[in-house]
């Protein structure tokens, strides 16, 4: 299959406070990725998953040109026009109408936008000179995903792009990622809905700690990670990070459940 | 895609948004009614400035200008990215496959113009008050320098506050720093010159003494405010404080380049 983008050895660290240095301004290295290799392919959807502070979001920043990765900088304009991004959970709020909003973003890219067709795509054609301080958090949604379709991306990266929207709304983003797909769009998504996850993605990338400990299609990750068959992304999710299903805590979100060292990755 | 459409774009934004209901009335009183009250031929000045020309009236009234205008720079500039990075809207615009540098200078263009354009049609209006109460007009070339030295003067400041919002982590920090800045130099730089003057053992009993006018020149040189006036002071030929219209465009020219430079290079390096 046709690569859209591929990923080696991409690695990010998050400056954090020095809390340890008498210097207010002092930073150290945080949390981030590490030696990602990865290869994003034409016309499937990816799915991102792991823990809390597990990577994705990072990750996902870095496919978009914003930290400047190794070999993956942020001044790699011709890389970012393929690609569409979609935050989480963006709070659009303003005397700024929608079609205004999306007119802002279409004016970043070196093209004839058709916005119409866009706001048709999201549902918003009857919000389109609504002000965003009037939008609900599904319409918010429906926004980001329009911005994410400007220029007609070959690769959408999107980050939780469930949340806020309505059961009917999550079936209907779903059949449209389904539909983009089958036009050969690449899709990276991250999502906590891990049951309407294993109904779409053809791949899974397993995250945690910011490394990646596993990529392939569902059944070749269970069985590498020696699943049963009937097992599900939560069971990766605890086959990793060493958790039983059953005692399954908030402290699934702690970075300190599995050290770096364990995965050949490099040592805090 | 290029900076200019980009920044005429944010700039018909900022002029439609709430803060402009509060800006236009305040730029049109302290504008316009300086206009009026400064061209009155009854008009007594405190500072016993003489008013004899309409360029006099204009000068003068810049003093309203720099409370008014520079105030509204910092008052549209301050969330300028704050409020995207705040809402994750930041994160969407710095994916898109525009340069950094392109898109710091059309949030540049975009947000000087949203103060410059109307402080630009209110001066004309004033314009029209002057010549009504007068019957005289200033020369095109006085009508350049007012105008060329008010749009630097809101370009410096609209810098200023787009670096202050960009650093900032909440808008609430932004507006701190843009005020405090703001303060700075329309407020305290006064404090500044006279603590200058009397570091230097110039006397600041009489503040209109050679030595102190020529050290609050020199000062002035270093405030986005005073290289205003300066510029300002180019024209007229009964004011010479000691600083050769070269050290003046000199000023300029490096108040127009600094904070520009540190805010594209800081957009360059932002981090979502």
């Amino acid at each position: 299959m046709e690569t859209s983008l591929t990923l080696k050895g991409v690695s990010w660290r998050h400056k954090v406070r020095d809390a340890s240095s008498w210097k207010p301004w002092a930073k150290k290295d945080g949390p981030g990725i590490h030696s990602i290799d990865l290869e994003i392919q034409k016309g499937t959807i990816l799915g991102l998953i792991g823990p809390n502070g597990a990577g994705k979001t990072t990750l996902m920043r870095a496919i978009c040109g914003l930290y400047d990765c190794e070999g993956f900088d942020k001044s790699c304009t011709s890389r970012r026009t393929g690609i569409g991004y979609m935050p989480e959970q963006i709070r659009w709020e303003g005397r700024v109408s929608v079609r205004s909003s999306l007119q802002t973003i279409s004016l970043m890219r070196d093209e004839d936008i058709d916005l119409d067709g866009i706001i048709e795509t999201v549902g918003l054609s009857s919000k389109s000179e609504h002000f965003l301080d009037d939008l609900s958090q599904g319409m918010r949604q429906r926004l980001s995903l329009a911005c994410a379709l400007i220029g007609e991306p070959k690769i959408l990266v999107m980050d939780e792009p469930l949340n806020g929207l309505d059961p009917l709304a999550q079936r209907a983003f779903c059949n449209l990622l389904k539909s983009l797909s089958s036009k050969g769009v690449a899709v990276v998504i991250s999502s906590h809905q891990v049951s309407d996850l294993e109904s779409f993605v053809d791949r899974i990338a397993l995250l945690h700690h910011g490394q990646l400990l596993a990529e392939g299609t569902l059944p070749s990750i269970r069985q590498n990670l020696g699943l049963k068959d009937s097992a599900g992304i939560v069971e990766m999710i605890c086959s990793v990070t060493g958790i039983e299903p059953e005692d399954v805590s908030l402290e699934l979100s702690n970075d300190d459940l599995l050290p770096f060292k364990q995965h050949g990755g490099e040592e805090e | 895609m290029s900076a200019f459409n980009l920044g005429w774009h944010i700039m018909k934004e900022r002029l439609l948004a709430g803060r402009m209901l509060v800006i236009w009335p305040l730029l049109a009183m302290f504008i316009l009614f300086s206009s009026w009250g400064l061209s009155d031929p009854k008009a007594n000045l405190p500072t016993g400035l003489v008013i004899d020309s309409a360029y006099d009236v204009m000068f003068a009234s810049t003093a309203f200008i720099i409370f008014s205008a520079t105030m509204g720079a910092v008052l549209i500039s301050f969330d300028g990215i704050s409020r995207d990075r705040l809402s994750g809207v930041l994160e969407v615009k710095l994916s898109q496959p525009i340069q950094r540098s392109v898109y710091a200078r059309a949030l540049l263009i975009g947000h000087w113009c949203a103060i410059f354009v109307p402080v630009l049609i209110l001066n004309l209006i004033g314009l029209v008050i002057i010549w009504y109460r007068m019957n005289e007009l200033p020369s095109l070339e006085e009508l350049f320098i007012h105008t060329l030295a008010t749009g630097l003067l809101l370009l410096w400041y609209t810098s200023i506050q787009l670096l202050a919002s960009s650093w900032a982590k909440d808008m609430g920090a932004s507006i701190a720093v843009g005020l405090g800045i703001w303060m700075l130099f329309t407020l305290l730089w006064l404090v500044l010159t006279t603590l200058a003057a009397g570091l230097l053992g110039v006397g600041v009993e009489n503040l209109n003494s050679t030595e102190y006018i020529r050290i609050e020149a020199i000062m002035d040189l270093f405030s986005p405010n005073g290289v205003y006036h300066h510029l300002l002071e180019m024209p007229l030929s009964d004011t010479d404080r000691g600083i050769s219209p070269l050290t003046t465009s000199i000023a300029a020219v490096l108040w127009s380049i600094l904070p520009l430079y540190l805010f594209i290079r800081r957009t360059e390096r932002m981090l979502p």
